[in-house]
């Protein structure tokens, strides 16, 4: 018995390692305690259950998400990657779903090792999860709706700039999705709306462009100056840039983002959300319904000629000349989102760093420096210690601490320590002693 | 099991151990002996407390002889309130869905 007692004190020891610091200390107190539970069959379960909270804690949610992300990867492989050889869309299709797969599962790696850990909590789960699952259902149903338009494979040759053009599109779409993983991470401080507007306009902007044209909003994309709709969509990013920053202003915590870059960022949300989410459905949509997609006008060169062939001097044969023009029609649909999806992050960027900078010059704001905590007002010497400690003091030590952990004078697990101190510290006296042995330290010396 | 609190009866039953002494620290094994909780059970409800700001927790601050520092835990004082008004909520109405040993716990715990 005392063997098991000491393996599965081992196991336990060694296994808190795999949870993510935040929790590790819940393990390593059942192992504290172990010691007190009277030796035996009693202190066995005790330190059997530790590992089944680790296993509870670490493990399961990985494996989840592990297990969710690979039924998405297979089901992607399983609709895009077959096809004839003939089909000219199959090898670019291969390729789509190779790098998406690829691209997708190292992201959050990347984001983790350069942005640190990602917020928890249901919201910014659920834009996570809801970006991924929106990526692999776009690039699915492009491959389904590119083989629909390239089984004419001899007259739909991909030349090497479409290539490029293609490769270009999956790397903004990844961009975005790093975006969201970036801007949903502990290290980035928004104001609590900013994210949840962006996503909210850009997923409304999508809704009413997508109803105007189900099966490709070309034109309203190409020329927004030329529509009504088109102008109401540029103008909506502009006046999110605008809240936000307005609502950035009013956050007095400290280490949030400067509200003209929250305002910069959240249009970029809204633009960025507005046209992956209009490209999942028009694409979803024609992928479904090839045979609705209006063929394009004007029609393909009379006399038979292949606009797509290079030299275009190949004639198509005259039975072939429908399928080949409805094709072209499937093939083409749906360009103006993913055109809209290459230029939409820079565009919502620059019109919210308009709207941003409106805000914080318009009067009754004030600007204030963002990012580093030592911006933020301490209480001064002159403050006693004594009463409660509020929200915001709590940040700020917490900004201290991450501000020293930078620094390389905390160790990781004595930030998270003292960082979870800092959360739950009643007293303004508790909160100072976390950083009494730091420099810049909010107590009076 | 949930109450219309939201809180389970095992959680309930933590509870009603840490507002037996709201002021006081409690180590998890104490709980557990006072709640018949397995650590399996008691620790992701004491994790779901602390998560809520219900619960605080600190290590023990002096390092004991012969035994490693514990992990110590308290309600904050909305998770009192909070406790409180939903042990008080359990006992208006005792018999509805708890389990006969959840009900025995709580109300023997209960203030």
């Amino acid at each position: 018995m005392d063997r098991v007692t000491r393996v599965l004190a081992g196991l336990l020891g060694r296994s808190a390692g795999m949870l993510p610091a935040a929790r590790r200390k819940w393990a390593e107190a059942v192992l504290a305690e172990a010691g007190e539970v009277p030796a035996g069959s009693a202190r066995v379960a005790w330190l059997g259950g530790g590992l089944w909270l680790v296993a509870r804690e670490a493990v399961m949610g990985r494996i989840m998400r592990v297990l969710a992300f690979a039924a998405g990867a297979v089901g992607l492989a399983w609709i895009g990657w077959p096809g004839a050889s003939s089909n000219s869309a199959t090898p670019l299709n291969r390729v789509y779903v190779t790098g998406t797969v690829v691209l997708l599962a190292v992201l959050p790696w990347v984001v983790r090792r350069y942005f640190g850990p990602v917020r928890g909590g249901w919201a910014p789960r659920a834009a996570r999860v809801g970006g991924y699952a929106m990526v692999l259902t776009l690039i699915a149903a492009k491959a389904v709706k590119d083989r629909d338009g390239s089984k004419l494979g001899t007259y739909f040759v991909i030349v090497p700039g479409e290539w490029i053009m293609e490769i270009v599109f999956l790397l903004v779409i990844v961009g975005c999705l790093a975006g969201l993983l970036i801007l949903t991470s502990q290290r980035i401080r928004l104001t609590r709306w900013s994210l949840p507007v962006g996503i909210g306009a850009g997923a409304v902007t999508a809704g009413v462009l997508y109803a105007l044209a189900p099966l490709g909003a070309g034109f309203i994309l190409f020329f927004p100056l030329g529509s009504l709709w088109g102008l109401v969509s540029l103008a909506l990013p502009l006046a999110t840039g605008f809240l936000v920053a307005r609502l950035a202003t009013r956050d007095a915590r400290p280490g949030v983002l400067n509200p003209a870059w929250q305002g910069c960022l959240a249009a970029s949300c809204v633009t960025a959300a507005a046209a992956l989410l209009l490209a999942v459905l028009t694409t979803v949509t024609i992928a479904l319904f090839p045979h609705h997609v209006p063929l394009q006008s004007p029609p393909p060169p009379p006399g038979g000629g292949c606009e797509t062939c290079d030299p275009n001097n190949t004639v198509i044969p005259p039975g072939l000349r429908h399928e080949y023009w409805v094709e072209i029609s499937v093939g083409q649909a749906g360009m103006g989102a993913y055109i809209a999806v290459l230029l939409a992050p820079f565009l919502g960027a620059g019109l919210g760093a308009l709207g941003g900078g409106l805000a914080s010059k318009s009067p009754g704001t004030r600007r204030r420096g963002g990012g580093s905590p030592s911006a933020a007002s301490p209480p001064g010497p002159s403050q006693p210690l004594m009463g409660r400690a509020s929200d915001a003091e709590r940040e700020q030590v917490i900004g201290l601490l991450k501000a020293a952990f930078v620094q390389g004078r905390l160790a990781k697990d004595e930030l998270d320590a003292r960082a979870g101190h800092a959360l739950t510290a009643l007293t303004r006296a508790d909160l100072a002693a976390l950083t009494t042995d730091l420099p810049q330290h909010p107590r009076p010396g | 099991m949930a109450g219309r609190s939201g809180f389970s009866v095992q959680t309930l039953s933590v509870l009603a151990a840490l507002c037996a002494e709201p002021a006081g620290w409690r180590h998890g094994y104490r709980i557990a002996k006072d709640t018949g909780l397995k650590s399996g059970s008691l620790y992701p409800i004491l994790i779901r407390l602390a998560d809520r700001g219900l619960v605080e927790a600190r290590w023990e601050e002096e390092q004991p002889a012969g035994r490693p520092r514990r992990h110590l835990f308290r309600l904050t004082p909305g998770g009192l309130a909070q406790a409180k008004a939903a042990l008080a909520e359990r006992a208006a109405a005792p018999r509805r869905r708890a389990t006969a040993a959840g009900r025995r716990r709580v109300a023997q715990e209960g203030t």
